[in-house]
């Protein structure tokens, strides 16, 4: 018996400990967290903006791998390919979530919502693949084919992020170079600022983790459904062959 | 056995196959014209102050978007007109904007002036505020020792 839901202790307790997180988070960075001393309240966005895009990388990330491994492995089952399309879609809600922030963060401090400058432009471009991926994953058709084709793609799409994330080294960019991963290995944040980063990052990765969860035990629950139609489908016609013949006698 | 869906007015599964493959195709027609965008405004941003006319791609006679720190004690209004001098590496460039840049623009912070050199002057069309990577705690003694350490 297969369950119809796709909650289980684990994702509760997963759910629960995001919420108490990102509960925390919302009070610190508005309430605790310093305004910064050129940016003034506007830094607040960095909050939802970091996180939201190191939680996009992961997920972009976590798709590539999956992928890998399921291309490399002798026997495929879908499990591992579920999981690439979970992460992918999230990663994507994500992404779009660091670009929104980013550009109202952008008019705040820039003075513009919107520049074609190299990591702005970098990181539309993953946001766009990772979309076209996911229609892609959409087109109907054999599922093991459907997994190959979308690992594929998973592989290809996953280079362009060191390209995002070091835009901003490589060539001139109005986006400023990263505070906390960046080469020297600095951490220009003032410590409650980082807390409270930091803090935003677990959240997310809480959410994260209980999206995935979720969505790919929805496409298990859907792939059964299908198999469920196909032996309907297969019985139907076993009947209609058996009134045929009998018919004929 | 003969598993052939049997065919009926509407096909749902061929709505499926063309919804996807339409958002595909729209992905890959959007990641086209990005590059193309990137490419045309050319893949590093500005050129600095002490580039222009000397590095390839920051000829005065174009276009340019010119990266440098706002001058201490430059930055004035004439009615509309919002004119600064703009530095880098020992080069200025006056710059006249028409209206008021947004952002936090200031004084002693680094910007990048869209525009075209007519005279020796940026006449600038967009200004946008290039901030640094570090963020610290507001508090007075902060922002003087910011201001300062820009303008030195």
């Amino acid at each position: 018996m297969v369950s119809r839901s796709t909650g289980t202790t684990t994702t509760r307790v997963i759910g629960i400990a995001a919420i108490a997180v990102l509960a925390w988070v919302v009070v610190s960075a508005f309430f605790i967290t310093p305004a910064d001393f050129q940016q003034g309240e506007s830094v607040r966005i960095m909050y939802a903006h970091v996180p939201a895009a190191w939680i996009a990388y992961l997920a972009f990330i976590t798709t590539g791998i999956t992928s890998g491994i399921s291309l490399a492995r002798r026997h495929r089952t879908l499990g591992f390919d579920r999981v690439a399309g979970a992460s992918a879609e999230v990663g994507v809600l994500f992404m779009g979530l660091a670009l929104i922030t980013g550009s109202l963060w952008g008019r705040l401090t820039w003075g513009t919502f919107w520049q074609w400058d190299p990591r702005l432009t970098t990181t539309l471009f993953l946001f766009v693949t990772y979309v076209g991926y996911l229609a892609v994953r959409n087109i109907d058709g054999d599922p093991h084919r459907r997994a190959k084709r979308s690992a594929i793609l998973a592989l290809l799409a996953v280079l362009e992020i060191p390209l995002v994330h070091f835009s901003v080294v490589l060539w001139r960019s109005l986006h400023q170079e990263a505070s906390v991963l960046n080469p020297d290995g600095d951490v220009r944040l003032d410590d409650m600022m980082l807390f409270t980063l930091f803090s935003g990052v677990v959240g997310f990765t809480l959410v994260f983790v209980w999206m995935v969860i979720h969505r790919q035990r929805l496409a298990t629950l859907r792939d059964l459904q299908q198999g469920v139609g196909l032996d309907a489908a297969i019985a139907a016609r076993r009947n209609e062959g058996a009134a045929i013949a009998g018919g004929g006698q | 056995m003969d598993l052939t869906p049997r065919p009926t007015p509407e096909s749902p599964k061929r709505k499926r196959r063309f919804v996807p493959a339409v958002i595909a195709g729209l992905a890959v027609v959007a990641g086209v014209v990005i590059i193309g965008f990137f490419l045309t405004s050319s893949i590093d941003y500005y050129c600095n102050v002490d580039e222009i006319g000397v590095r390839d791609g920051c000829d005065d006679t174009r276009r340019v978007r010119v990266q440098g720190t706002v001058d201490e004690g430059s930055l004035e209004s004439r009615g509309s007109i919002t004119t600064f001098v703009m530095s880098f590496n020992g080069a200025s460039l006056p710059v006249d904007y028409e209206g008021e840049p947004g952002g936090i623009f200031q004084e002693c912070i680094p910007v990048v002036a869209h525009g075209r050199i007519v005279d020796g002057v940026l006449v600038a069309t967009r200004i946008e505020v290039k901030h640094s990577n570090e963020y610290e705690a507001e508090n007075a003694e902060r922002i003087t020792e910011a201001e300062k350490s820009a303008c030195s």
